[in-house]
């Protein structure tokens, strides 16, 4: 079963790569198009979800080395890193704050339930760090895991345009803006910009996950504690 | 040949996430095992103990392939069905405004900094 969905989900996600590509239409992303074609399969062949789930289990768990990976690309950038150190620091600091306390005062908008409120925080990292970010402060990490993943297909989808929208020319700011908005999703678009894009994008997705990681124990319960007040 | 390599250094590179994880059990810090073993990672290549040559391909493959790994979570969406059936619409917008938000004011920020450092070199 576990060689079957894998290769399935495999086969399907290189579908949906691909359709993407050809037709650069955003409903064809391939976060909601092979998920959707996932879904619609396993309901045909009477699996349920969870078994999926199960057999699937250690795709999902290659995120972990996923993330350790990431000492590659800070590895060798270190001297961009070094240069732009102040630029990085303070556009990703603003961002991850924008992404905190937009995501809160929103959802306080739409009155959603404070255990959805705790999960939605940390929506704006990649999902190992969002899920311990998640756990730290009292959220339901598969709701987390959501949440992030609906970030990514919006980043993706909205980047391009936000970006042509606000004129934005240089390619530390589109690349840091897409890995600090979208994590990997944003980075995986970045790498469509170009290699500076792509370097940048990934550099914002690692110091955005550091950066909310502190929010998680200074910031982020003080903002829930605060919650009655609203 | 290229796949043997991969294979190799993506399980390699786990060395760094399993020893990640044993520094978590002695460092009581709320920081997840992976990003313990990124940093690992990052001390050893720059000490030089390991070759970039020994984990770029995996590195390469792993990153390149990121979304694969979160197909399976997305399919868990069925799951939550009966709760974001209810407010799914709502919350889904919300994360669609916030983002435009977060890559609005990063772009901005990022740019307004890259154009003053390009102004003040000339």
């Amino acid at each position: 079963m576990m060689i079957l969905f894998t290769v399935l989900t495999f086969i399907i996600y290189r579908s949906a790569k691909m359709i993407y590509a050809k037709t650069a239409l955003p409903v064809f992303h391939p976060l909601l198009l092979a998920p959707i074609l996932l879904i619609l399969l396993i309901k045909g062949m009477n699996v349920s979800a969870n078994h999926y789930l199960d057999a699937t289990k250690w795709l999902t768990h290659l995120l972990g080395p996923a993330t350790v990976a990431f000492a590659v690309p800070i590895y060798k950038h270190l001297p961009t890193i070094k240069k732009y150190m102040g630029t990085i620091m303070i556009s990703v600091t603003t961002g991850t704050l924008t992404a905190i306390f937009s995501t809160f005062a929103l959802s306080k908008m739409i009155h959603l339930k404070s255990d959805f409120v705790t999960s939605i925080l940390p929506r704006s990292i990649t999902t190992p760090i969002a899920i311990e970010v998640s756990k730290e402060i009292g959220g339901l990490p598969t709701l987390t895991t959501v949440f992030v993943i609906i970030t990514g297909v919006m980043g993706g989808v909205l980047g391009p345009s936000v970006i042509k929208w606000l004129s934005i020319k240089t390619p530390i700011a589109k690349g840091l803006a897409l890995g600090m908005a979208a994590h990997g999703a944003g980075t995986n678009k970045a790498m469509e910009y170009g290699e500076q894009e792509a370097t940048f994008s990934s550099l914002a997705m690692i110091f955005a996950a550091w950066i909310t990681l502190l929010w998680g124990v200074l910031l982020i319960p003080a903002l829930i504690h605060m919650e009655p007040l609203f | 040949m290229k796949f043997a390599a991969i294979v190799l250094q993506v399980l390699f590179i786990h060395v760094f996430l399993f020893l990640g994880a044993a520094l978590k059990e002695i460092i009581p810090l709320p920081i997840p095992a992976s990003m313990f073993g990124l940093i690992l990672l990052f001390l050893v290549l720059y000490l030089k103990i390991v070759k970039l040559e020994w984990v770029e391909k995996g590195a390469k493959w792993l990153m390149a392939e990121l979304l694969l790994f979160f197909v399976p979570s997305a399919v868990g969406i069925v799951n939550y069905d009966d709760i974001l059936s209810l407010q799914g619409a709502e919350i889904v917008l919300l994360i669609g405004v916030s983002t435009v938000i977060v890559l609005g004011m990063t772009a901005l920020v990022a740019e307004r900094i890259t154009g003053r450092k390009r102004g003040e070199q000339h």
